[in-house]
C-alpha cells in the first residue's frame, strides 16, 4: 500500500494504492493524519480520499477512515472518499460505512 | 465436540408475534404454487428444501446459552441467558438416562441478558445435582443471588437444592476442567466481559466470544484475540452490530460486527465463525441479510484458506 496528495481546488486529495488490511493499517492511518495536516495547513476545507488504485480495505482500513474522519472534524476539514472499485462499493455497502460517509463516482465529482 | 446452541439473542429475548407467522405461512403457500403434499412430512421437505431458512423456520429470540459436548461427560454450557430454561429441561431428559448431573457453568459476563434464565434452571432444585460457575468476575454469586431476592423473583437463592461451587478463572491461566482445557480472556465490555477457548483430548477448540467491543483506537491490541482464536475449530463471536453502528451511534455499547469477527477469524486461521448475540430489533429476513454479506464480505477479503461463515439460532447443532 502507498498513497501520494495533490491538491486540487478547495481539496486535498489521497490516491490510495494496493491494500489496507492487518499488515498495512498503521501506514494507512499516518497518511490519512498526514493528508488532514496538509489540508489545514492549506486551509482547505475537505480530504478527499481517492480509491481508484486501492484493491480492497479490510476492517482495518475501514476504521482508519473513521479516526481520520474525526480528525478531520477536529481540524475543520471534512473527510469524503471517491471513486471506489466494485469491491471496495460492496464492502462499503456491507459495513454500512455508505452511510457515514459521502462517496463520489470520481474524484472530480466530488462536489 | 459438539456445539448446542440454546439462545443465540443478544440483550433482550424476543418472539415472533401472530402477525409475522401470518407472514411466514402466507409466503409458504404462495411459494408452493398450488402444490399437494401427502403428508406433513413431504410438507416439511418442501419447507427445508424449497424455503430459505429465515421464511421457513426462525433463528429463535432467547438470550445467549450455548452448550459444549466434550470431555468426560459432565455438562458444559456458556451463560445462562433465556434459552437456560429449555437447556435445563432437556439436561433432565438425559439425566433419567444415566447422564451425570454436574453441570459447568462459564459465565461471560453477568449482564440481565446472560444470567436471566437461572431462576427457571429446573435442574438447580436437584438435590443430586452439581453446579459449578465459573467466571471471570470474583462477584458472579453476588449477581445470581441478588436477582433471585424477593423485590425481583419469588424464589431466593438459599432455596435452591443443588450443590453449588462458584470458581473465579484468571486469563492467562490453563484450567483442566472435567477432561476438557479451558482458557479464558479479558474482553472490552462495561464491568468486564470473558472470551473462552475450550480444547477437547484430541485437539479440537470451541471460541466462546461474546459481548467484546474492538474499539477503534485500540486496534493493536487485536493480536492478542487473534491469538486466543489461534486455529480454532469454531469461533462463536459477537456480530450484533453493522461496522459502521459500532463505530458511530452505538460505540461503547460493548459489542462487535460480522466484519471484525470475519477479519479476527481470517487472521487466526480459524475454520468456521458462528455469527452469534444477534440484535433483537432484527427480524428473521434481516438475520439472514446479515448471514449472506457476512460469506460475501468473507469472499471479497479471503486471502487464505476459506472461512465457513455460520449463522447461529436457537437449536443449531454443530459437531466438530
Amino acid at each position: 500500500m502507498d498513497y501520494s496528495f495533490d491538491e486540487r481546488g478547495d481539496a486535498m486529495v489521497v490516491a490510495i494504492r494496493g491494500r489496507v488490511d492487518e499488515a498495512t493499517w498503521v501506514a494507512f492511518g499516518v497518511g490519512l493524519s498526514d493528508g488532514i495536516e496538509k489540508a489545514q495547513q492549506a486551509r482547505l476545507k475537505r480530504m478527499i480520499i481517492d480509491l481508484t488504485g486501492l484493491d480492497y480495505m479490510s476492517s482495518r482500513g475501514l476504521r482508519v477512515l473513521t479516526v481520520a474522519k474525526r480528525e478531520g472534524q477536529e481540524a475543520g476539514v471534512e473527510v469524503e472518499l471517491a471513486s471506489p472499485n466494485d469491491v471496495m462499493r460492496e464492502i462499503l455497502a456491507i459495513s454500512r460505512y455508505d452511510k457515514l460517509f459521502k462517496i463520489t463516482d470520481t474524484v472530480e465529482a466530488a462536489p | 465436540m459438539l456445539a448446542r446452541f440454546w439462545g443465540t439473542r443478544g440483550s433482550l429475548p424476543v418472539a415472533p408475534t401472530a402477525d409475522i407467522i401470518q407472514k411466514k405461512i402466507a409466503h409458504a403457500l404462495v411459494a408452493s404454487d398450488g402444490r399437494k403434499f401427502a403428508d406433513e412430512v413431504e410438507a416439511e421437505k418442501f419447507v427445508e428444501n424449497d424455503l430459505s431458512f429465515a421464511a421457513g423456520g426462525t433463528y429463535g429470540g432467547a438470550t445467549p446459552c450455548v452448550e459444549i459436548e466434550a470431555g468426560n461427560g459432565s455438562y458444559l454450557i456458556c451463560d445462562m441467558g433465556s434459552g437456560l430454561r429449555q437447556f435445563g429441561l432437556d439436561s433432565m431428559r438425559r439425566n433419567a438416562g444415566g447422564h451425570p448431573k454436574v453441570y459447568n457453568f462459564f459465565l461471560s459476563h453477568l449482564h440481565w441478558d446472560h444470567i436471566m434464565g437461572f431462576p427457571f434452571f429446573v435442574p438447580a432444585f436437584d438435590p443430586e445435582a452439581m453446579i459449578r460457575i465459573h467466571s471471570g468476575h470474583p462477584d458472579a454469586e453476588e449477581a445470581l443471588r441478588r436477582q433471585q431476592e424477593e423485590i425481583s423473583f419469588p424464589v431466593p437463592f438459599d432455596w435452591l437444592r443443588a450443590t453449588f461451587e462458584f470458581v473465579t478463572l484468571t486469563p492467562g491461566e490453563t484450567y483442566e476442567i472435567d477432561g476438557v482445557k479451558v482458557e479464558t480472556k479479558l474482553q472490552h465490555h462495561s464491568h468486564g466481559s470473558y472470551g473462552y477457548r475450550f480444547t477437547d483430548i484430541t485437539g479440537r477448540s470451541v471460541i466462546y466470544s461474546t459481548d467484546s467491543e474492538h474499539k477503534l483506537e485500540k486496534m493493536a491490541v487485536e493480536a492478542a484475540f487473534i491469538h486466543f482464536f489461534r486455529e480454532a475449530d469454531l469461533v462463536i463471536c459477537d456480530t450484533m452490530y453493522s461496522l459502521a453502528d459500532s463505530v458511530s451511534m452505538k460505540e461503547d455499547w460493548g459489542h462487535s460486527s460480522n466484519i471484525v469477527a470475519v477479519d479476527l477469524c481470517h487472521e487466526a486461521k480459524a475454520k468456521t465463525l458462528a455469527l452469534f448475540h444477534h440484535e433483537p430489533t432484527y427480524d428473521d429476513e434481516d438475520i439472514e441479510r446479515m448471514h449472506q454479506e457476512t460469506i460475501r464480505y468473507e469472499e471479497l477479503t479471503r486471502d487464505g484458506p476459506a472461512l465457513n461463515v455460520i449463522c447461529s439460532y436457537d437449536g443449531l447443532e454443530v459437531r466438530l
